[in-house]
């Protein structure tokens, strides 16, 4: 019985040590087997190195492995026409010098197929092997840096040999080397250093490998009558990065290739280098490469003809000087199609009716400057373009020209791969819009005209301004020596100012005497000298709780125009974290309920001088600062806003605003504070605020002609200044007393038929006119 | 500092985005160029899975390299600015906030009213070439969109910034178009003619590119899609092997530099700004 099982597995009798293969000698089975024996080797580990002197047949049981010692070759073939089939092959050495490699073949015509290399320096090097066969190998190099890594496949002097369905990853190279006639077909290598280096080897095939993520794809040199088809070079993008390199050779012809997404398309170095050869590019795709074709200026004879060239970011390059000749783009009226093409074609033949021209300045500034591509993709490349399209000086000389440009892309029938699904790019995109949709719906929905209650929120005053007892002796607002300087200009000079609660404050004066700059300084809006406090926190150190405790009314009522108003009052009680009630309260405060829904813009001044004290009233603040705060008002909206301010006053606000008026000042104020040039000049009750200026009014009297000289002389005996004006009489009186040149008339028995004001309230630091009635 | 205050402001610089005209023409000119360009980035290609994002991308690099800065500088330019010349800044800081929450805020808003605009812009390109069957790269894709949002944010922080050295709109905005003709065009010549000229080294050249965050983006995005810079030439090569995986990190560093140095510069002058 075991007699017959072991004739079953080719070779009995044979029983030596193995690392785990049973009792099977698999050296000892090779050195004693005849010439042409089949050697079937039963699964299990062999030790290495196994040495094959004669010309047998070794096939492998699934799982049979040959470990190598890790100090040399794991197996070498002596002797020609040996088969070795189905293996893992592992361990090899490390050393570069010696060509540690798995499979190293120094006989012919032999065949290696169906194995799997592992951890292997070299995978398989065939040295004079002529006429052997490499197939449908599996070979993974070593984890070393990519310059210490030795060559997955190696002909050496071997040709007539044919590399076929081999998958070769993470090794250096596939050197195929003085050895031709030599066919690589279908073949896989990726992430190596040269997909395939050839050198020497004429009449070689290159059909249907698949190089990707190399270094280079292919660097073909010193080799003569190549076929190249139906290969992909996808993605070889190292420092050469080329899909295929031609280096002097003579003869290419190549067909249906796919060159994508490379460095360098096809790259051209002397080639063809005999002056009788011509080569030919047919059907190629050449696409999204960063260079599509790169020619050394000398090359010349490469016909291409229906190629499709897409999408390359530089579609041809000449790398140095020199201009490009020779080389034909157009065969019988049929040239290849170019993506960036924007000729016509009237005739609808297909072929653009105006050649293709790679002409660009960039393009010839990167060949000549490398460095100079850091500026691709950057606008400063179409602004070279258009100052070479624009001046014909800088136009750069034309690198190729295709006659009759294809307009459609020829069909290829090259396999790129499966296409990826599609719902990722919908999820996404769906995603983007959705994130904007949100984004657009928090910026549009109304929540700013619907600020948020809160109750413990609804009133801001300060416990300060409850506490009537105390506050009549502290002021809620202190200003200490406030000083402003813009350049020599000095706005504001070393203002003092203490406000009590239910107290108001008038500065007076006239235009650039510093009225606004002090309350501006007062909310620190500008930056002063001197100290602020209000309610006892100081303005600059702590903001938030001053501001909070103040409303202001700015001279000039800049809102927000495309808001309604109660959207606007809305957005400051948020700011102000004041329930939504407060908003209608202070709307019906100052007459505008009917109007909240109004544009802002929409408002007459006098709407928005209230909308300015609602939205200053809203936290109902101890503190108002108005500017000027009757400037927007007709006579009648501005008895009513001095009466709606004097109510503030009377229930504890403290008011402190600027003015031109008198009216206003003796209505409103308790004390006032004359400014001129930046300097408080005096300060004085509103009252005798005419006095101390020395403020007069002049009145114009229209009196019967003939008495007019007596009214001058009466009104000077009564100690008026009076003058005759023509057909009336000009008096001068305090702003006070202007009834009483007509009373003196009156009693001296002079009617007076009409008069009219002239008034001149602020003396010397302003003009201002009224017009009086008619009595 | 309030995060409920600055979340008010922001929201008022969104809604008042959004009102604007300019919002609406520029979210509609960046979706029908992006739309265009990717229609155009694919049309004829045929290559599935070799052309898709990985090149609608560098296509759309461009574009927004040349809008991006625009959109974000010209609106971010006159925000502080334009409210200072119509008053409504004094009359908005007159209330309990302070000027960094203002600021905050109205960076904040703007940010998000950019990213809106972005997002439609995007997400509209996208749809359209998931229609047209491409979707390969959207990894690539959506590192892109990342990108573009850092950029606007950085240019936003840089108008802003401008926006606290005036006191009106039009020097603003005259301000923002000069620095978005600097950064776009200006600078980059001048680092090419400085490159010939004084035969800069590749380091030098890189290094002085890394300063322009218009070009840390572009590197960005363009590494991010071929996972190197070989395509920028020597210069990329030498940033692919000297800084390796610590490239991405030196571009997300110096974006978001550009990003919060101006804030803070713009912070500080704010601050002392006397808002008249």
């Amino acid at each position: 019985m075991l007699g017959l099982l072991l004739a079953i597995w080719g070779v009995a009798g044979l029983c030596a040590s193995s690392v785990d293969g049973g009792s099977f000698d698999l050296q000892a089975a090779v050195d004693n087997a005849e010439s042409g024996t089949t050697i079937h080797v039963p699964a299990g580990t062999y030790p290495g190195p196994l040495v094959i002197n004669q010309s047998v047949i070794l096939v492998a049981d699934p799982g049979t492995i040959i470990q190598g010692d890790g100090q040399g070759d794991v197996v070498q073939v002596h002797a020609p026409d040996v088969t070795l089939r189905g293996f893992t092959i592992r361990g090899t050495g490390k050393s570069l010098d010696r060509e540690n490699a798995g499979v190293t073949v120094l006989a012919p015509r032999v065949l290696i197929e169906d194995n799997d290399f592992e951890d292997v320096l070299f995978g398989i090097y065939l040295k004079k092997a002529h006429d052997s066969v490499i197939r449908n190998n599996r070979i993974g190099g070593k984890d070393l840096p990519l310059p210490r890594r030795g060559d997955g496949i190696r002909l050496w002097y071997s040709p007539n040999s044919l590399v076929e369905q081999n998958t070769v990853s993470n090794s250096r190279d596939v050197v195929i080397w003085f050895s031709n006639n030599t066919t690589i077909r279908d073949n896989t290598v990726t992430h190596g250093r040269y997909g395939l280096h050839f050198m020497y080897c004429d009449d070689t095939v290159l059909i249907g490998n698949h190089l990707e993520g190399n270094s280079v794809g292919a660097f073909l040199m010193y080799s003569r009558r190549l076929v190249i088809k139906d290969n992909r070079f996808i993605r070889n993008h190292g420092p050469s990065g080329y899909g295929v390199g031609l280096k002097e050779v003579d003869g290419v012809d190549s067909e249906n290739n796919l060159f994508a997404g490379n460095r360098i398309g096809i790259y051209f170095d002397n080639s063809p280098a005999s002056v009788d050869m011509v080569q030919h590019f047919t059907s190629n795709v050449v696409a999204y490469n960063d260079i599509g074709l790169a020619f050394m200026p000398s090359i010349e004879r490469n016909v291409f003809t229906d190629n499709n060239f897409i999408e390359n970011v530089e579609q041809v390059a000449v790398l140095g000087s020199g201009k490009l000749k020779k080389n034909r783009f157009t065969v019988d009226g049929r040239g290849n199609y170019w993506s960036d093409y924007t000729g016509f074609d009237l005739d609808g033949d297909g072929i653009g009716d105006i050649s293709y021209k790679a002409q660009s300045l960039f393009e010839n500034l990167m060949d000549r400057e490398p460095k100079l591509r850091l500026f691709l993709f950057s606008p400063v490349q179409q602004a070279v373009e258009l100052a070479a399209k624009a001046v014909p000086t800088f136009r750069p000389p034309v690198k190729i020209t295709d006659e009759a440009p294809l307009m459609q892309p020829v069909a290829v029938t090259i396999s790129v791969g499966s296409e990826p699904p599609a719902w990722p790019t919908t999820t996404a995109s769906l995603v983007l819009l959705l994130s904007a949709s949100g984004l657009l719906m928090c910026g549009m929905t109304g929540t700013l005209a619907r600020p948020s209650a809160d109750a413990s929120l609804v009133s801001m005053t300060p416990q300060a301004h409850t506490d009537q007892p105390e506050e009549a002796t502290k002021p809620i607002l202190s200003a200490q020596r406030i000083t402003k300087r813009f350049g020599r200009l000095t706005a504001v000079k070393e203002l003092d100012l203490r406000l009590r609660p239910g107290e108001a404050v008038a500065l007076w004066g006239p235009n650039g005497a510093g009225k606004t700059t002090a309350l501006r300084c007062m909310l620190g809006l500008i930056r002063c000298k001197g100290a602020v406090s209000i309610n006892g926190f100081d303005v600059r150190r702590q903001p938030k709780k001053a501001k909070r405790c103040v409303g202001y009314v700015p001279q000039e009522l800049a809102f927000y125009d495309d808001w309604r108003a109660r959207e606007l009052l809305g957005f400051f009680a948020k700011i102000k974290r004041i329930g939504r009630d407060r908003v209608s309260a202070v709307l019906a405060e100052v007459g505008l309920t009917e109007h909240a829904s109004k544009y802002v813009g929409e408002l007459s001044g006098g709407m928005k001088q209230r909308l300015a004290l609602a939205a200053a009233m809203l936290a109902d603040p101890p503190v108002l600062m108005l500017d000027e705060l009757t400037a927007n008002l007709d006579a009648a909206a501005r008895e009513s806003f001095l009466n709606l301010l004097c109510r503030q006053r009377d229930i504890g606000k403290a008011i402190v605003f600027t003015s031109h008026r008198l009216r206003e000042v003796e209505t409103l104020a308790d004390r006032v504070l004359v400014m001129e040039r930046g300097e408080v000049v005096t300060t004085c009750e509103p009252r005798k605020l005419a006095e101390v200026l020395g403020l007069k009014s002049s009145l114009r009297l229209w009196i019967e002609m003939d008495r007019l000289d007596d009214a001058v002389s009466q009104l000077r005996t009564e100690g008026f200044e009076a003058d005759r004006n023509g057909k009336t009489v000009s008096v001068k009186v305090r702003p006070d007393e202007k009834g009483k040149p007509l009373d003196a008339l009156l009693a001296a028995g002079i009617g007076v038929r009409d008069f009219e004001i002239d008034s001149n309230e602020s003396g010397s630091q302003g003009r201002r006119v009224e017009q009086g009635g008619k009595r | 500092m309030s995060p409920r205050t600055i979340f008010i402001i922001a929201r008022k610089e969104l809604r008042d985005a959004l009102r604007n005209r300019w919002f609406l023409f520029y979210t509609v000119a960046f979706s029908v160029l992006a739309l265009a360009m990717s229609y155009l980035s694919l049309a004829g290609s045929g290559m599935q899975g070799l052309a898709g994002f990985g090149r609608t991308t560098a296509g759309l690099v461009n574009l927004v390299i040349l809008l991006v800065p625009l959109m974000s500088l010209s609106i971010a330019a006159p925000s502080l600015a334009g409210e200072q010349e119509r008053g409504t800044l004094a009359y908005l800081l007159a209330n309990p906030i302070t000027r960094f929450e203002a600021l905050l805020g109205k960076y904040l808003g703007l940010s998000a009213s950019l990213t809106a605009a972005l997002a439609i812009g995007f997400g509209i390109c996208g749809l359209g070439i998931a229609a047209n069957g491409d979707s390969a790269g959207v990894g690539v894709y959506l590192t892109l969109v990342v990108m573009t949002f850092t950029l606007g944010f950085a240019m936003l922080s840089v108008g802003i910034l401008i926006s606290t050295l005036t006191r009106k709109a039009a020097p603003a905005i005259g301000m923002a178009i000069v620095v978005w003709l600097c950064l776009t065009l200006l600078s980059d010549l001048g680092l090419m003619g400085s490159a010939l000229a004084f035969k800069l080294s590749i380091q030098e050249l890189f290094s002085l590119a890394l300063i322009n965050p218009l070009q840390v983006f572009k590197m960005s995005v363009l590494h991010n899609m071929n996972t190197s810079l070989d395509v920028l030439g020597p210069a990329g090569i030498y940033a692919t092997q000297a800084y390796g995986r610590w490239l991405m990190p030196l571009f997300i560093g110096s974006i978001l530099a550009w990003i919060i140095l101006p804030l803070a510069l713009a912070s500080l002058t704010f601050s002392r700004k006397s808002i008249a």
